[in-house]
């Protein structure tokens, strides 16, 4: 059998110069590695030191309290009416301030930036401080989870059909132009067809966010399955606990399947 | 009819256009040759102002191309354009990318609502029928071959119902029997609804077949005008320079190869 010769090929062959750069960048990214596991103190040891403590833990919630299950189905169903009423006015917002967003529609710099800081400002900012805000301004209960998940899903869709309008193909947007339809009618009739299946998209993924974000609302008593979740938490009940986290699992499964299913077909069409 | 008049367009220190000036009767067919990079392109979309002309003017039917919006869109709105591409919306219906050729004349609100004056959903499908496509009007536009796509195209330029049309080399990316297809609606076209039509091309077979007058350009000048009988060798030469060869059939075969290769 004969050998066949091989080449190693990245790219062009590197010069030495290109060697010492690649080999300083190498040790700042390693140093900057040792220097940051150090800072965290992660330890194998200490993680299998303590293994026996987990399956203590883990051991207190089985089995699961499948009776609880009776006590969840309320809380199931406000999650998701929260999850699409806190997608719906997402839109409701997003909407009318995404195409200042976008980079080929915004009518100048200095609309496109301050938008965009409005939008990273709802998304920067946790659901659970915008729910505390709401608590404090509509009381405890769902309807201060909805708001909560609006603006801060807001800030997300936003960002997302900015960004679905500046993918869009600027042929059919300059065709338009060229017959002298307003800036209005490019809109509706070359920007939007070619925008909305990613926009229907993002909502679908903003509507599973959204279950996964209700878990946590009911930490503050903004509605939703996580106040069930926490309840059970801090009277140590950890077997009803373990069947909250089951139908959380069942629940962001579920929507993730269907989603991603309708979301393909919506993409392929 | 289109004129323009010392038409001039500079990118910086590049000058894609000097002083151009031309005139296509309405009814006509005039085909622009001339190699990438001659301002063909720009000399189109200066025309409709989609590219701002440096100095020069416009006068399309007669009437001064103006610089205010409301003036612009009006006379754009006398001009259809087809791209190379097409430019069409391809997850629209096709009727829907031809009644689009019409938006400048509809009322703004219930255009946006998708609600049609019967009278533009007539003259769209008219304009298909006139490209052979009436019976796909339901079909979504990226259903269609490109070839049809691109007589969508021309359809959509027609229901602007417009007084000249640009088409920038509207033929480039199709096969020889689809792009004669094309060239041919479009002359018919031009003939029987009395348009001007300017038209950018790169083979010179199809500017001998269909226009009616050729005007040659080179490096943002025009350097050739005439009837497309007088595009020989010579003159060829003198549009495509670097192509100094006996014979027109020998510098078609050689602009193709170029066009290929390019």
């Amino acid at each position: 059998m004969k050998h066949a010769r091989h080449s190693f090929i990245l790219g062009r062959p590197w010069q030495r110069r290109q060697w010492l750069q690649a080999s300083a960048a190498f040790t700042l990214v390693a140093t900057v590695l040792i220097w940051s596991a150090q800072d965290l103190q992660l330890s194998l040891r200490e993680l299998i030191k303590g293994l026996p403590w987990m399956s203590d833990f883990v051991s207190r919630m089985l089995p699961p309290n499948w009776d609880f299950l009776g006590r969840l189905v309320r809380p199931v169903i406000e999650t998701v009416h929260l999850a699409i009423w806190g997608a719906l006015f997402a839109i409701v917002l997003a909407l009318p301030l995404c195409f200042l967003a976008a980079r080929n529609l915004s009518p100048n710099p200095l609309v496109f930036h301050a938008v965009r800081q409005v939008f990273n400002a709802a998304r920067g900012i946790n659901e659970i401080i915008f729910a505390l805000i709401f608590v404090a301004a509509v009381g405890l209960g769902p309807f201060a989870g909805v708001l909560a998940l609006s603006v801060h899903g807001a800030g997300m869709l936003g960002k997302f059909f900015a960004e679905a309008i500046e993918e869009v193909d600027p042929g059919p947007v300059e065709a338009l132009r060229a017959t002298g339809a307003s800036a209005l009618q490019v809109i509706v009739f070359a920007v939007l067809p070619q925008a909305l299946p990613a926009w229907i998209a993002a909502t679908l993924y903003r509507i599973e966010v959204n279950l996964r974000a209700a878990t946590i609302l009911g930490m503050v008593g903004a509605g939703g399955i996580g106040f069930e979740l926490y309840s059970s938490l801090r009277l140590f009940q950890y077997e009803d606990t373990a069947m909250c986290v089951i139908v959380i699992l069942a629940m962001v499964m579920t929507a993730d399947y269907f989603s991603s299913r309708l979301r393909a077909r919506i993409l392929a069409r | 009819m289109i004129e323009v008049i010392g038409l001039s367009k500079r990118y910086g220190r590049l000058s894609a256009l000097i002083d151009v000036s031309l005139r296509v009767n309405a009814g006509e067919m005039v085909v622009v040759l001339g190699p990438s990079g001659a301002g063909k392109s720009t000399l189109l979309r200066c025309i409709n102002h989609l590219t701002e002309p440096s100095k020069g003017e416009v006068r399309i039917g007669g009437e001064t191309v103006p610089r205010d919006r409301a003036g612009l869109r009006h006379v754009r709105s006398n001009i259809g354009m087809i791209f190379q591409d097409h430019n069409l919306v391809a997850r629209m219906s096709v009727l829907k990318n031809v009644l689009a050729g019409r938006l400048a004349r509809m009322p703004q609100m219930l255009s946006m609502l998708q609600i049609f004056r019967a009278d533009d959903v007539r003259v769209a499908l008219d304009c298909l029928k006139r490209v052979d496509l009436h019976e796909r009007a339901w079909s979504r536009a990226d259903r269609l071959s490109g070839g049809q796509q691109q007589r969508v195209g021309v359809a959509r330029a027609l229901a602007q119902e417009p007084r000249a049309i640009l088409a920038d080399e509207p033929v480039a990316s199709l096969d020889p029997k689809t792009a004669r297809i094309v060239l041919g609606d479009l002359k018919r076209a031009a003939r029987d609804l009395d348009i001007a039509v300017l038209c950018n091309l790169h083979q010179v077979g199809f500017a001998r077949e269909f226009a009616d007058r050729v005007i040659g350009m080179h490096a943002g000048r025009i350097v050739f005008e005439g009837s497309p009988q007088a595009l020989d060798a010579q003159t060829l030469a003198r549009i495509y320079p670097g192509l100094e060869d006996s014979t027109a059939a020998s510098a078609n075969e050689k602009i193709e190869n170029l066009r290929l290769a390019s």
